[in-house]
């Protein structure tokens, strides 16, 4: 697990949810609502879609840590290796 | 999700993480949410088949919508992804293709002096409303701009505030006011001869700045996506099974007792019955209810088939919404029905993919009508009365449509089959007390209730349309349930 692959996941996820987006250039430090058509239903399903598909859980006052695929990575990241460790 | 249908087993069909009551619109887009997120959802229905008011029913070999005139919301190419249309679908991961919506072919609103049409390019509504009223212009403008900036869908604005009002504020024709209303009043408001602002905005931009469709199977092509969606997810539904009382402890709801004298432990319950409707319910309710709070608009709506297709004699039109004098009486009438102002649907005009056509003609009419009035009548009379307004009905409407008065004797001898449905039906449908097309006037918009762990959707958390109800119940199913889990 590296943070590139978490930036791939939470694409993917986004491939999942809004099928109709353009995802081939996605740039990582834009915010993704300034890049994609989301809103904040789509950011919910993300977080549920994380929960659902690899156990990670966002509590809703750190929402805002996933506008960007950096940042997501940035936060996800320690997650998904504590996941792995345990 | 295997992970649903294993927890509804463990918990041996009594006790279930979330109930959601009626299955109408806003109760199966909840439904289906929480199925998707692994939770264990029992979906309880009254009557013998899903949809509450957009159901369907089978007449003479044939099928017949009950509520859908129109799928509004249908989205122009230029601003796709902003449709709640487009949003829906999304949050139901259901393609927009797979709803197989077809365009209105043009629409009218007909007033003694003013015929105004649309279709789904809102720029020629616009162009219409200018034409028709040169004078309002920059005017009717302001408006669009103040509606552009207020956002109908938020769960914190206000449900009580006059469109009627905002609408005097900002322009200065009585008639264009009228105008607007009628056709929003019809398409959703639940209070007498107005509509509150934001369920204004939202069927106005439904309207006309999006625009009308339907399937060509009609509402069915909603509602099978949904239920295989919601069932391969594991959730569970009982039919012809009505709640009894729902049974609460302090400030939670803690099981339901069921019409068959079940009783079903619920974690969170969703009820889709109407606010009054919920309230009686209650094991703690008091038995005074607050008569204001009981909705009065409810219609009469007959249905006319016939071997032509209406186009063959002359009527293009997809919808007209009509009114015989300069002021809209959207309002309980004083007598069994009041066939001054309907809204007449021709469902085979919308312009349906490779050419495909409905098999025969309907000409489908409604009416504002009187609940008390028509819960009143003995069986005989309520039989013979249906044909008397029926009549009545269709002699107005047709002098709204081209030639349609000289036509009237021959379309009655050409009619195949004839459907009426009245107040009765609509209450039968949906459960709401009196007939109340729309529910109550009183709304929950974030449908909070007084109990933690009960919410209210549908009809009175005040989003209107198919696409509103089911973004309302996907609403209280996020904003409820998921987003603090």
């Amino acid at each position: 697990m590296d943070k590139e692959k978490v930036k791939q996941i939470v694409l993917d996820i986004i491939a999942e949810i809004a099928p109709d987006e353009d995802l081939t250039d996605v740039k990582p430090e834009v915010r993704l609502r300034d890049q994609l058509d989301l809103d904040s239903m789509d950011f919910l399903d993300i977080v549920m879609e994380l929960r659902k598909q690899h156990g990670i859980e966002v509590p809703e006052a750190e929402y805002r840590q996933l506008e960007s695929l950096d940042s997501s990575a940035e936060y996800l990241f320690p997650k998904f290796e504590a996941k792995a460790v345990a | 999700m295997p992970n649903a249908r294993r927890k509804t087993e463990a918990l041996d069909g009594q006790h279930f993480e979330v109930v959601v009551i009626g299955s109408g619109m806003a109760g199966l887009a909840s439904a289906l949410r929480l199925a998707m997120f692994g939770k264990s959802v029992l979906l309880l229905e009254k009557h013998y088949v899903v949809g509450g008011l957009n159901s369907f029913f089978a007449r003479g070999g044939r099928k017949f919508d009950v509520g859908l005139h129109a799928v509004t919301n249908f989205p122009p190419n230029d601003s796709a992804k902003a449709s709640p249309l487009i949003r829906l679908c999304r949050q139901l991961r259901i393609p927009f293709e797979e709803l197989a919506l077809s365009p209105q072919s043009f629409s009218r609103i007909a007033f003694p002096d003013v015929d105004l049409k649309f279709n789904n390019e809102f720029a020629f509504f616009i162009s219409e409303v200018e034409r028709l009223f040169p004078r309002e212009q920059d005017r009717f403008q302001k408006l669009l701009r103040t509606m552009e900036a207020f956002d109908a869908y938020s769960p914190e604005v206000a449900g009580d505030v006059s469109a009627r009002a905002i609408l005097g504020e900002h322009l200065q024709e009585p008639l264009l006011i009228e105008i607007l209303l009628c056709p929003t009043c019809y398409y959703g408001s639940a209070v007498e001869n107005d509509i509150d602002f934001a369920s204004f905005v939202m069927l106005f931009d439904a309207i006309f700045r999006q625009g009308l469709a339907r399937p060509l199977d009609g509402i069915r092509r909603f509602l099978d996506p949904i239920l295989k969606r919601y069932e391969e997810l594991g959730g569970k539904r009982r039919m012809n099974l009505g709640v009894k009382r729902i049974v609460t402890k302090n400030d939670k709801v803690e099981r339901l007792e069921l019409d068959n004298e079940e009783s079903i432990f619920a974690d969170h319950v969703i009820s889709t019955c109407g606010v009054v409707e919920t309230e009686q319910m209650l094991s703690s309710a008091s038995q005074a209810e607050d008569a204001d709070d009981v909705g009065r608009i409810s219609i009469l709506e007959s249905i006319a088939v016939f071997k032509e297709q209406p186009a063959d004699l002359g009527w293009e039109e997809t919808i007209v919404f009509y009114n015989d004098d300069d002021v809209f009486r959207y309002e309980r009438p004083d007598e069994l029905t009041d066939p001054r102002s309907g809204v007449i649907c021709i469902p085979n005009n919308y312009r349906y993919p490779y050419g495909e056509q409905m098999p025969e003609g309907q000409l489908r009419v409604t009416c504002l009508a009187n609940y008390e009035k028509w819960g009143a009548l003995d069986e005989n009379t309520y039989r013979s009365q249906k044909e008397i307004c029926r009549k009545a009905m269709l002699d107005v409407a047709l002098g709204y449509l081209p030639n349609g008065k000289s036509m009237a004797k021959e379309l009655e001898e050409r009619t195949e089959l004839l459907d009426i449905f009245s107040p009765r039906t609509i209450k039968k449908f949906t459960s709401h007390l009196d007939g109340a097309l729309y529910g109550s006037p009183r709304k929950s918009r974030d449908g909070s209730t007084q109990f933690s762990n009960l919410y209210l959707a549908g009809s009175d958390q005040g989003y209107v349309g198919i696409v509103g109800a089911m973004l309302g119940g996907v609403a209280v199913a996020n904003n409820r349930i998921l987003r603090g889990d």
